[in-house]
């Protein structure tokens, strides 16, 4: 075995390992209850309907609570890796994230518009029309995602192709125009104290009180866009050589850039539905994935997904710990990380950024 | 003799309106490797591009084994076509005979994943390509020279019928330029057709059975080396700086000669 393989099944155990230690961690660790281990295992169990139920009913319902948290933040973050491998691989940018295509603009404008018909803004049929507004949020947030990015992708594509450099600058500009409406939005809501602290709220991220809805939303993007991986990974390694060579040896360009844009804008989008913005996973984990393990797609979106459910879970896990009840809003954590760690990368690769 | 690959009128238009192409025409045989020559800018390079069915011509047909070359899905295309581009724009940070492997796509099944069957054809196209040494090494340490070699070596692999090669011998030194020469022609010996496009008219002298004359977007003559490689026909496109003379087997020698006239 290649020391390269060698590497490779490491990291995978190591990220395995990992997670599954995280996830036992942060069903004992909260900033209420404390669980032992023994407990936590029962009523993991009992919550599977293998077995008894915790003793007091307020103990198994703070540990199922705990076990949706973990599960949407595992989901989460590896849905966010995953898109931001897809996207780096399309992009052949070390530096992309899904934020580029409008996923999280759009997601935001989305979200923004679920919280003001929620928040009487919309006449009440409207409201009653789509049936209650538990799931409102997700379900506008996908929407906005998805058509934001279904927008940048058909207005980059004139004249039959679509380059990588007019995606990125109609991307650019829709973002723009995104930012603009959900801005409006903002400052036609400043009086009313509730929905602009609703709609500020989800811009940090939230991964409290998640239920097996948020749960299903963020792994059914994710399984989409797992699927994927099959008929996306060798093409976008041989896309590592330009696209005129990648179509020489009979790569079908135009269908591989369709099925990672809709396999990163899916599982961004279903991530950022159900959890709002939560920047930087994208860029970070398949980023550091590649240092690690070489940059072979094959590898690197399936480890880019599991290191990002360990990142995303180790992060929220760690504050909890650290910080208990002071704990800060995921997307604030995340841009705090990521913020100097972009910066750490673009003096790291000044000498390659200089020739752009 | 069975045509390959025929070309008739192909005309191409860049999306700023520039005509590279005004009619083009070519037939390539089955065992025969053809030179296209020409002045800079007069659609060589294009006109490749056209013939492998990366660019969409914008009228003329391009026929390979008797399929319209645009019809045909991008995998059976890679499966009759394989391209060496003159150079790539950007060098993948992966290791040669990854690569090389990239030239097995077309004929990997549905998963994707390489048999030893295509790992022993990229060893065998290496070695003939005399760069089995440098297989481990990453794309980004080789030379311009081993580059080049590793470039053919790929489109070996590919095991396509015709190969599109795209002025293989820029930036060689003489040895190097032979060996890339050599190459393609005993692939093209063992049955296979090549198309070279090339400023090297020496090497194209020595290595083609015709040569392809083009000049702003057409071919304008074709024919055997010996008989388009001479004053009659270069002067008029390359102007009169031209020393001709012969090879000891007889084969034109054409070189640029500043005291003409």
């Amino acid at each position: 075995m290649s020391s390269n393989a060698r590497r490779v099944r490491l990291c995978a155990v190591v990220f395995v390992v990992l997670l599954g230690a995280l996830f036992f961690g942060s069903l004992c660790f909260g900033t209420t209850v404390r669980f032992s281990t023994g407990e936590a295992w029962r009523g993991l169990i009992a919550l599977l309907g293998l077995g008894e139920p915790l003793e007091t009913a307020s103990r198994q319902t703070i540990l199922e609570l705990r076990v949706w948290r973990a599960l949407v933040t595992i989901g989460v973050g590896a849905a966010l890796a995953l898109s931001g491998g897809y996207i780096q691989g399309l992009f052949q940018n070390g530096l992309a994230s899904p934020s580029l295509i409008g996923v999280t603009g759009g997601a935001a404008l989305g979200a923004a518009v679920a919280v003001l018909i929620v928040g009487g803004y919309a006449p009440r049929l409207v409201l009653e029309s789509l049936g209650g507004n538990a799931y409102l949020i997700p379900l506008f947030g996908f929407a906005g995602a998805f058509g934001t990015t279904a927008l940048v992708v058909y207005l980059s594509s004139g004249g039959g192709r679509t380059s990588v450099t007019s995606l990125l600058l109609t991307g650019i500009a829709v973002n723009m125009c995104v930012a603009g409406l959900f801005a409006a939005i903002q400052s036609l809501t400043l009086e009313n104290w509730e929905v602009s602290r609703a709609i500020l709220a989800w811009t940090f991220g939230t991964l409290d009180d998640r239920s097996g809805y948020h749960a299903g939303v963020v792994f059914s993007g994710l399984a989409l866009a797992a699927a994927c991986i099959p008929f996306t990974a060798v093409e976008l390694d041989l896309l590592k050589g330009g696209e005129a060579d990648a179509q020489s040896v009979g790569v079908d360009v135009k269908r591989l850039k369709w099925l990672a844009i809709f396999a990163a804008a899916v599982s961004a989008a279903a991530a950022v539905a159900v959890a709002g913005q939560i920047a930087f996973v994208g860029l970070v984990v398949p980023h550091l994935v590649r240092l690690a393990i070489g940059a072979s797609h094959r590898v690197l979106l399936w480890l880019s997904m599991l290191g990002g459910a360990v990142f995303l879970l180790g992060a929220e896990f760690a504050q909890r710990w650290l910080l208990g009840d002071a704990a800060l809003q995921p997307g604030v954590v995340m841009a705090l990380i990521g913020g100097p760690f972009f910066l750490v990368l673009l003096v790291r690769e000044r000498k390659e950024i200089s020739a752009w | 003799m069975v045509n390959r690959l025929v070309a008739e009128h192909v005309a191409f238009e860049y999306s700023n309106g520039v005509a590279a192409l005004a009619g083009a025409s070519l037939e390539l045989a089955r065992g025969e490797l053809v030179a296209v020559i020409g002045p800079n800018g007069s659609g060589k390079s294009t006109f490749l591009r056209c013939l492998a069915g990366l660019l969409v011509p914008k009228s003329g047909t391009v026929v390979v084994d008797g399929e319209e070359v645009v019809a045909l899905p991008p995998r059976e295309r890679a499966c009759r076509l394989a391209v060496v581009p003159q150079f790539l724009p950007r060098l993948p940070d992966v290791r040669v005979q990854d690569f090389v492997l990239g030239g097995r796509y077309a004929h990997l099944g549905r998963w994707r994943s390489a048999k030893p069957h295509d790992r022993a054809v990229v060893r065998a196209a290496l070695s003939s390509c005399d760069a089995g040494d440098v297989e481990s090494r990453l794309m980004s340490e080789l030379s311009g020279g081993q580059r080049q070699r590793v470039l053919v070596a790929r489109a070996i692999a590919q095991e396509a019928g015709v190969l599109l090669v795209d002025e293989p011998t820029n930036s060689l030194d003489p040895e190097h330029q032979l060996a890339v020469f050599r190459s393609i022609a005993e692939l093209v010996a063992g049955g296979r057709s090549a198309l070279v496009v090339t400023h090297d008219l020496n090497l194209a002298s020595q290595f083609a059975s015709r040569a392809i004359v083009m000049q702003a977007g057409r071919t304008i003559t074709e024919g055997p080396v010996d008989r388009v490689l001479t004053r009659e026909v270069l002067e008029p496109v390359y102007g009169p700086h031209l020393f001709f003379g012969r090879f000891a087997n007889g084969r034109p020698i054409v070189v640029p000669w500043a005291d003409a006239r």
